[in-house]
């Protein structure tokens, strides 16, 4: 219902109407862009960051980062993968002051998975959505590396295109079709792990 | 790899809407004749549909308000900084302007010869040592008090 509220056409032209009060600095625009995307935003960074005090302070910077810049966008470009670009390029900040967790050092090698996908159960999914569903998927995804909940919440969470996820995510469109084949794949051995012996779709 | 393997390959993507259409369209040509690769595709593609209904977190409250206070917090402060920036440079231009102004008409008004304490004040050199000094002072304290006053009436209002 959000989406598609962002996506109606007398909404984007509202949005349009937002980004060019933004440029003269208008606080009721601020809140209206704010307002017209934070459930979304947070969302996004929640999945990638997973902790809400991080995607907070990160919504909270990815706006500031939006005042200083708005200025240089540019209006031919998608507000939106602008707008999650920045968010996205906030986080890979903030795990570059960490260890562990990263977008840039996650696995993405590649080598998934014919072996694992086949020795674990190809149908564990379908009976986990008949009763726990939704929050035991989540909580696998959360097991995943960070390039990969980025990928998947983009791509089914917000229903970006791959050209979209290729902007936000500064990779070219080849790669965004790897990984997003990788994380669904290693999704699944997650899945299958978890829940060995589930069978039956 | 043979066109099965292929096709397995891009199975999750084509159950994730992210094939072109001559791709998608080979899967589907595919898992028609192919029992094994339907049976997959069906099974990603409930991936697809459950991954697309994942329990949405809740936005924490007054997010927006606290964002917005933020925002403007910052921006006040950078505003204040430049401000400051912007008084410190016009107060040295002035006082530079003062010392000149002041420079000329000393050296009319004492020809050229003021001597304190051994120093000709009225050589350019000595003024412009003595008058950078107290110019940058001067402008620093000046800056400083006018931006603790603004910050003081923006705390009031």
């Amino acid at each position: 219902m959000i989406l598609a509220a962002a996506m109606n056409p007398e909404a984007l032209s509202g949005a349009e109407d937002a980004i060019t009060r933004l440029r003269r600095g208008d606080p009721d625009a601020l809140t209206a862009m704010i307002s017209r995307y934070q459930h979304r935003l947070y969302r996004y960074l929640l999945r990638l960051v997973r902790q809400p005090a991080t995607a907070e302070d990160l919504f909270q910077q990815t706006w500031l980062r939006v005042m200083e810049r708005i200025g240089r966008y540019d209006a031919r470009r998608d507000f939106e993968a602008w707008l999650f670009s920045v968010a996205h390029n906030l986080a890979i900040d903030f795990w570059r002051g960490k260890r562990g967790d990263s977008l840039d050092a996650a696995d993405d090698s590649g080598e998934l998975s014919r072996e694992r996908l086949e020795a674990g159960d190809p149908d564990a999914l379908e009976q986990l959505l008949d009763f726990e569903r939704g929050a035991i998927l989540a909580a696998c995804i959360h097991d995943l590396p960070a390039i990969h909940r980025e990928v998947l919440t983009l791509r089914f969470e917000e229903d970006m295109k791959l050209e979209e996820i290729a902007e936000v995510a500064g990779i070219p469109l080849s790669t965004v079709k790897s990984r997003l084949r990788r994380a669904l794949e290693r999704l699944r051995t997650v899945i299958a792990a978890r829940f060995p012996g589930r069978r039956g779709v | 790899m043979n066109e099965h393997e292929s096709i397995v390959e891009m199975l999750a993507l084509a159950a994730a809407g992210a094939l072109d259409a001559a791709e998608q369209r080979r899967v589907d040509e595919h898992a028609r004749e192919c029992p094994a690769c339907r049976r997959e595709l069906e099974i990603w593609s409930v991936y697809s549909l459950g991954l697309g209904r994942l329990p949405q977190p809740a936005v924490p409250a007054q997010l927006m308000e606290r964002t917005r206070a933020r925002v403007w917090q910052e921006r006040a402060a950078v505003a204040d900084r430049r401000w400051n920036e912007l008084m410190l440079t016009a107060l040295a231009l002035f006082a530079w302007t003062v010392g000149l102004t002041f420079w000329f008409l000393f050296r009319i008004l004492t020809g050229g010869a003021l001597v304190i304490m051994g120093a000709n004040l009225v050589r350019l050199g000595t003024w412009s040592a003595v008058s950078t000094v107290l110019v940058w002072l001067t402008a620093a304290v000046a800056a400083l008090a006018l931006g603790k006053r603004r910050r003081e009436l923006r705390r009031v209002s």
